[in-house]
Order: C-alpha cells, then structure tokens, then sequence
C-alpha cells in the first residue's frame, strides 16, 4: 500500500498528503483506467464516424469533403436501406417469438428433479457456445441444396423440391438463416425462463390448487405473469443481438439472394468492402441509435434493472 | 401438482427428443469431419456410418500436414492443390493469445471499476452505468469502422494488440455489469468492520473482498473467454493476415468449392473448449447471459 492513502486511512497528521481523488476512498483510481479504455477505444471512435458521416471521400483530390448533410439523406432515399430494416425487423420478430415459445416449453419440460434431466440440461447450454460463425457453417452444410442433410430429406418427404434449394431461393433463404439462430438461441430462453420458473414462490400455487385451477389456468393467471420480468430481460438482451445480426447471414447467404437476407449490418459491411466508409459509417450509426433508443425505451417500459 | 405415470412417461421422451434435435446438428458436424471427401457430397442421400472414418482432416488443419501428403496416403486424387493455406496451427495459438489476453486485460479493468460501482459513493454512478450499458448496445458494425481508422494510424491494424484492445472493448460491459452484481452479492459490512479494524479501501478490496467473489471473477473471465474466443466481425475486418478461428474458418468457402471436411475438423476443434468452459460455468451461466441482472 502506498504511503499516502495509509496516512488518510488513519489520519495522522505531519505527513505529506495524497490529494484525496487520488487515494483508495476515491472512485476516480478505480475506475480511471476502465474509463481511459472506454474513452480512447470507445467514445473517440464514436465521434470520428459521427463526422465522417457528414463528409464524402473526393477521388480527385484524395481528401475527405465536408458535404453536410448528404450522406444522411441518400440512407433515407436508399430502397436498400428501407428493405434491409424490413428484413432485420422480421428476422428479429420471427426470433424472438419462436425462441421465446419454444425456450418457455421446453423449461417447463425441463425443469424436473428426475434421473437424467441434469445431464439433459447441461447438453442443451451447448449450442450457446458454438461460435455464431461455426453455426451458420453447420446449418449451411446441412442445407446445401445438393448434399445437405436436411434438404435431401426435404426432397425425399416432397416438402421441398431440388430446383429450389432452402438458401438460393428468396422466400425460403431467411427461414434457412433463422433456423441457425433458433438453434443456437433457443437454449439461451430455456436457461433464462429455467431460472425464472425456479424464482417462483410457493404460495400462490398452493392457493390456486385448493381453489381447484386447472393446470393451464394455473399457468396462465400465475406462471406466465410472475415471469414477465424475467421475460423482459431475455427479450431485450436478444433483441439488441437480433437487431445487429450479421454472422449467420454473412457466412450462410451473404445477404443473398438478391438481397432477401440482407440486414442493417449485412449491408453496412457489404458498404463497407466497397470502400465508401462515410456512408457505411452512416449506416451503422442509424443503427447504432435504433438500436439504443429501442432499448432505453423498453428498459424503461419493463424497469429492468442491471 | 402431481402427474399421472403414461404422461411422465410422454414427458420424458419429448424431452429425450427435444435434445437429440437439439444435439444434431453438432453430432452431424463432427460426423462429417471424420469422413472421407466422397461420404460429405454424397448426393444421393445423407451417408451416417456407411464410410471408413479417416484423421486426414485434422492432420491436415491442425497438424500442417500438406494436403497432396494426406491425399496421396488416404489413396484420393481429387482435389488436390491449394495446401498450406489450411494449416490452422497458427491460427489456433493466435485465437488462443487474442482470447486470453483480452479476458485479463478485461478482468483487471472491470473489477477495479465494478468495486468502485458498487461501494463508493459518487455523483453520476447512474450515468456512468448507463454509458457503459450503451457498450453492449452497440452494434459491432458501427465500431469497426472509426476503429480501423484509428487503428491504421496507431499502427494496431492487424495486429493481435488490435484485437485484443477490440476485444476488450465488447467484453468489458458483460465484465462490470456481471462482476458488480456479484459484489452487490456482498455485504458492505463486512468492508466497513474490515476498515474500521484499520484497513485501507485498498487493502479492504485485495484481501478480503476479492477472495469472497473469486468464484464470480472466474465465471466472468470463462464468459469473457468464449465471447473472445467466438467473436466474428471485429475479426473479420480488423484483421488480414492474423485470423481467429471462426474468421479462418469461413475462409474455407472459396469459389472453387467449400472445403467441408477441413471446416468440420476445425469447426470441431473450436467447439472442444467452448463445451469444457461453459460446463465449467454452469452455475453461474444465468447470471452471466443476462448481464447479472437474473440471479440463480
């Protein structure tokens, strides 16, 4: 321990003292470096494309012009834009619902104290950590038009016929892409609503079965309302995921066909590699303040608290 | 409430099911990284264990053995060219340096500042909280950008100190959020009888708060691990010749054809640790997944 911060713990005086900001009683030297961090890789960064995003590079003269407000104004002209929100929008939507549904039935079906459902438990924690990429990768090989495992069996029930492999044909690709997520994301819930079912109290239950509720009235009056917090949570930390989605489109579609499966971030990058960085930056930024708007609003609506 | 035996019955095989659907797509995967070139673009149907299981795979992505060597021994011809570029032993150890250093870089940052979060008083604690939420909020996209740029001119481009600052940079609002809320787990009592007896805030945090949560301050560094370990984006733009796993990996589809059985090997290999991790961190996995703000 330095000298300093000792002579302030115990206040004796004669000895040179430390500026009280700069001793251990202090918040500023627990949390200068984190905020230095934070500051220099995050908030600078943050300023630097808000001002490209009112300049456009000059291919003469090489240098970035200040063009206003122009970058902003072709992003609310873009059709691609508007049809990129279409697109994340409904992937998100499609998610969440499924993923809330399916991750609430299968806690519930979980969640029982006999042989074997531990280890049931467990397995399923295991997509949570597949890398999203590696995900997109195994769904891609499972519905390859040729030779995915899936797509052969579609072909050979007749549910999907081979001239229109799931991720070449534009009604089907964002299916195939949620598919991946789903996987990957459904276990998330079920953890989520797992613990939730587990925070439940008691009583009302033991009061509702006296009054003779049946099972589904039961979980309709009680279960369902008693989780909404915890719901709320789930919902948002997927949500803002949901809304920034790229991996699973970039490795399995490419935003393809056409652009079926092109989301705000999908075609952010796509802008990106072409090298026009103010635009892409004005892309990423509007979602950037979606994204924090939406979920400030619902932090509020649903009081969840970090 | 009680349940008849032929429903628990039922119960217990749709949750069987469930898992085994759950559990598919990964055994398929490992599968396929174990079978010769002919069994994984069988296009006449799905092959399960009609084929003769071969390593070449895995020699080939994590031994560096050359490809024509592996084709040659396993009697193939097809395909053969190409080579060194799918050698991934490098690519592992830069994964592994990316993903290690950027959860210590991480660990010490947020449990200095998440200790100040949660003790001492300070005007704006709401703001700062908010500010570094907003963190996890943004979307990875918005940040590469401005970062490459500055990244070029600091000479970070490519780099694994890039990667790893990048990578820090996602992780530390998972750290202090999580971290706080395990040291709002702790009473303040126990600092103030812990000072009073005449230790420094200091002293306070190194030798009696810190081994309290150490089992919190493990479970936030395995979470910092995989989200390093799994991150795509931010490697895929802010890197060229340095490549994490999942980034090297989606190199593999090249426009003369994907090359399954080398994804699948090292699609595999990447899975391994993420499995012993998260398996590690069970208990605390709630927790974790929802930023500290669900406790089990």
């Amino acid at each position: 321990m330095t000298q300093g911060t000792a002579v302030i713990a115990t206040g004796r005086a004669g000895v040179t003292r430390m500026p009280r900001w700069l001793t251990s009683e202090h918040p500023f030297p627990w949390l200068a470096p984190l905020a230095a961090m934070l500051a220099v890789f995050g908030l600078y960064p943050l300023i630097y494309a808000f001002v490209l995003s009112f300049q456009q590079r000059n291919r003469i003269k090489r240098v970035d012009e200040f063009v206003g407000l122009k970058n902003w104004i072709q992003l609310v002209n873009d059709d691609r834009v508007w049809n990129a929100l279409s697109v994340t929008l409904t992937y998100a939507f499609v998610a969440i619902v499924i993923e809330l549904a399916l991750g609430l039935l299968i806690a519930l079906l979980l969640d029982q104290d006999r042989k074997g459902y531990g280890l049931m438990r467990a397995l399923m924690t295991l997509p949570l950590v597949v890398p999203p990429a590696v995900t997109g990768m195994m769904f891609l090989l499972l519905e390859d038009g040729s030779f995915g495992w899936l797509s052969q069996n579609l072909y050979m029930t007749g549910l999907l016929s081979p001239e229109h492999p799931i991720l070449a044909t534009g009604s089907t690709a964002l299916m195939g892409v949620l598919l991946a997520d789903i996987w990957q994301w459904t276990p998330f819930m079920v953890l989520i609503m797992m613990a939730g079912l587990r925070s439940l109290p008691k009583e009302p239950y033991e009061a509702a079965a006296i009054d003779g509720a049946n099972a589904f009235q039961t979980f309709r009056r009680l279960t369902l309302p008693m989780l909404s917090r915890v719901m709320a949570v789930a919902v948002l930390i997927r949500g803002v995921d949901l809304f920034r989605i790229f991996d699973y489109i970039y490795v399995m579609t490419s935003g393809g066909p056409g652009t079926a499966t092109e989301s705000l971030s999908a075609y952010a990058g796509r802008i990106f590699m072409t090298g026009n960085f103010p635009y892409a930056a004005t892309l990423s930024l509007m979602t950037m303040i979606v994204v924090i708007i939406i979920a400030n609003l619902f932090v509020r609506l649903f009081k969840v608290r970090f | 409430m009680q349940t008849s035996r032929p429903v628990q019955i039922l119960k217990d095989i749709l949750a069987t099911l469930i898992v085994i659907v759950f559990m598919f797509p990964i055994f398929w995967w490992s599968l396929s990284s174990i079978k010769p070139y002919t069994a994984i673009f069988n296009k006449d149907g799905p092959v399960y264990f009609d084929f003769q299981p071969t390593l070449q795979n895995y020699e080939v992505t994590l031994l560096g053995k050359s490809r024509i060597e592996s084709n040659l021994e396993s009697g193939g011809t097809s395909g053969a060219g190409g080579g060194s570029s799918y050698d991934s032993r490098e690519t592992i150890l830069q994964s592994i340096i990316v993903a290690v250093g950027s959860t210590i870089l991480t660990i010490v940052l947020s449990t200095l500042a998440s200790y100040a979060l949660s003790r001492l008083p300070m005007r704006g604690k709401q703001h700062f909280l908010f500010w570094i939420l907003s963190q996890r909020f943004m979307p990875p996209i918005a940040a590469v950008i401005p970062i490459m740029f500055m990244f070029r001119d600091m000479a970070l481009l490519d780099t694994l100190t890039g990667l790893i600052i990048a990578h820090t940079l996602i992780n530390i609002p998972i750290a202090v959020l999580l971290l706080k809320s395990f040291l709002d787990d702790v009473p303040k009592e126990i600092d103030e009888a812990a000072m009073i007896d005449g230790a420094t805030r200091l002293q306070t945090f190194r030798r009696i708060i810190l081994p309290m949560i150490k089992g919190g301050v493990a479970a936030t560094a395995v979470l910092c691990f995989i989200v390093s370990w799994t991150e795509f984006l931010l490697s895929l733009y802010l890197t060229t010749s340095i490549r994490t796993l999942p980034v090297k990996i989606s190199t593999f589809v090249t426009s003369t054809g994907t090359e399954w059985g080398f994804i699948t090997a090292l699609g595999t290999s990447a899975i391994v640790p993420s499995f012993i991790f998260i398996l590690l961190v069970q208990r605390h996995l709630v927790r974790g997944l929802t930023l500290g703000s669900l406790k089990d």
